[in-house]
């Protein structure tokens, strides 16, 4: 009864031993795998800072891109307080109406500003925009109405200030002018999709780039493979560096894009306070968020691995018989 | 240890390198294979460590038929060989130290093992004061030696040696070949393929002469191989 009980506590201590141990020599492999890729990353300098280089280019236009599509999206919101209605006021209306109907209006909790355009004034400003400055003396009487230029308080409450607005007397109709504001959106939104359509092309390349690059290398060291596998290497033991290259020359390369973009930012900032100073506003360009240089910099990364485990495995059955 | 049986192959093109070849060799067996080139004596190394695989017949290593073997399991066949070529298959671009370390590493041994290990085996073929040269920098019976210690690193059972005299003087030949007959004595199965037929009468041991793909001649050994006798079949 206690014989095969110690039998079996020493053959579990056995198997434990056996396999820390392993667990040890499958580190060290993974080790050298890691090393040796480094390595040689090392021992080609310039042509691995080429790749790295190449690679850097193709990440950095979308990101830039995408940067470019946040801050237009930015600026897209901040017009979108700017926006106005045109209230239209009934033909004919005396000024002493006018004056008491802007007094009112202003009043409201909804309104921000009131500017009263009397028919003159849109005369000439109708008259400037066609450049003809002498319409005013085409036409004998002045159809034009009055026209209140309202600025909503909050965006929230715009439509609120709309139908109180329609229902007042005196008012004609009430243009909201957000159609430029809806062709912002969709181009952004064209822009968007444009952005994600070179991206994707881009990350094709750059795993077509980082595949070509372990192929190159793995001809170059087609001898040391085989050697190795003369000498009792596992296909994994002789991918292993290879998938670790691919991976850091995607890592490497996001890295440099992101560097990149960073030092472009930097050099922008300048002029774009510049120019935000003759719009009389407070705008800087935002820099990449922390989730899109994850994205990238992990993207590139996982692409390198894919790619050169594609190419691998296609050499490696080549090589072996 | 290892078996041939009705053995042949046939290359791509129709090249028929070995055609059917049938021998036994012992464990602690010293061997020579000799034939003139192109008699098929490469690629029955290589069909032992599977370099290549038979067309028909069976190869036996240790009692299991490895002509079957799957792929995965190659690696760990020739882990139990030590493979050592005319040409040295050397890595250029890596030291002589990391040349002879390459199976340990492979197998996962910790690095003070795998200096440990490699320093004896170089010192044991006589080139310790150069592991940290390169393959290049040293003469071909220096290579040829590094070749040896990279072969018996791993401790096989079983050395096999494409000839390793092929470029080497006559004196230097006669030392390489005392290298293998040492190697015998501690118990390893060797197989050796040399054209160098002076040489390997003089040695009295085991010849297998290999003529157009098939085993024509089996002139036992003089000498009765050392380590045989302890260990048996």
């Amino acid at each position: 009864m206690v014989v095969p009980k110690v039998a079996r506590v020493r053959r579990s201590g056995r198997e434990v031993q056996a396999s820390s141990a392993g667990l040890r020599a499958w580190a060290r492999r993974h080790a050298f795998s890691l090393f040796s890729s480094l390595g040689n990353l090392a021992r080609h300098p310039l042509g691995s800072l080429m790749t790295v280089g190449v690679l850097a280019f193709a990440l950095a236009v979308p990101l830039a891109l995408q940067i470019a599509l946040v801050n237009l999206e930015r600026i897209g919101q901040q017009w979108e307080r700017l926006d106005t209605l045109s209230v239209f006021l009934d033909l004919g209306l005396v000024n002493a109406d006018v004056d008491r109907l802007v007094s009112r209006i202003s009043s409201w909790p909804e309104v921000s500003t009131v500017d009263p355009i009397s028919p003159e004034q849109g005369m000439d400003e109708l008259s400037r925009q066609l450049g003809l400055t002498e319409a005013a003396d085409l036409i004998a009487e002045n159809p034009l109405p009055w026209v209140l230029e309202v600025s909503p308080g909050t965006t929230a409450g715009r439509n609120v200030l709309l139908a109180r607005l329609e229902q007042e007397a005196k008012v004609a109709n009430v243009i909201v002018d957000l159609q430029w504001l809806e062709r912002l959106d969709a181009m952004t939104e064209l822009l968007a999709q444009f952005v994600w359509l070179l991206g994707l092309l881009l990350a094709l390349g750059v795993a077509v780039i980082i595949g070509n690059t372990v192929r190159l290398d793995i001809q170059n060291r087609r001898e040391e493979i085989e050697v190795m596998a003369l000498v009792g290497a596992t296909a994994a033991f002789i991918r292993r560096p290879f998938l670790y290259t691919g991976l850091w020359y995607g890592l490497l390369g996001g890295l440099a894009a992101w560097m990149m973009v960073k030092s472009g930012l930097w050099l922008l900032a300048e002029p774009v306070s510049e120019l935000s100073q003759t719009y009389a506003e407070e705008f800087d360009l935002l820099g990449p968020s922390p989730e899109v240089v994850a994205l990238v910099g992990l993207g590139s990364g996982l692409l390198g691995l894919f790619a050169s485990w594609i190419v691998v495995g296609q050499h490696l059955r080549q090589i072996d018989p | 240890m290892i078996t041939f049986e009705h053995v042949a192959k046939r290359y791509p093109g129709g090249i028929q390198a070995v055609s059917d070849v049938n021998f036994h060799l012992e464990r602690g067996e010293l061997a020579f294979l000799t034939g003139h080139s192109g008699a098929g004596k490469s690629t029955l190394l290589r069909l032992i460590a599977l370099l290549e695989r038979p067309s028909r017949g069976q190869v036996l290593f240790d009692g299991r038929n490895v002509s079957k073997l799957a792929r995965r399991h190659i690696p760990y066949l020739r882990r139990r060989i030590g493979v050592i070529f005319q040409d040295h298959r050397l890595l250029t671009d890596k030291r002589v130290f990391d040349n002879v370390a390459l199976p340990l590493m492979i197998a996962g041994v910790s690095f003070g093992e795998i200096q440990r290990r490699v320093r004896a085996a170089l010192d044991k073929v006589g080139l310790l004061d150069k592991e940290t040269m390169y393959p290049p920098m040293l003469s071909g019976g220096e290579q040829q030696r590094v070749g040896i210690a990279r072969a018996i690193i791993g401790r096989p059972p079983v050395v096999l040696a494409d000839e390793p005299t092929g470029n080497l003087d006559p004196a230097l030949s006669e030392e390489l070949m005392n290298t293998f007959v040492q190697l015998n004595e501690t118990g390893v199965t060797v197989l050796i393929a040399s054209h160098d037929l002076e040489l390997v009468r003089r040695l009295g041991r085991r010849v297998l002469v290999l003529s157009k793909g098939e085993i024509i001649d089996d002139v036992r050994a003089r000498i009765e191989p050392r380590g045989g006798g302890a260990e048996g079949g």
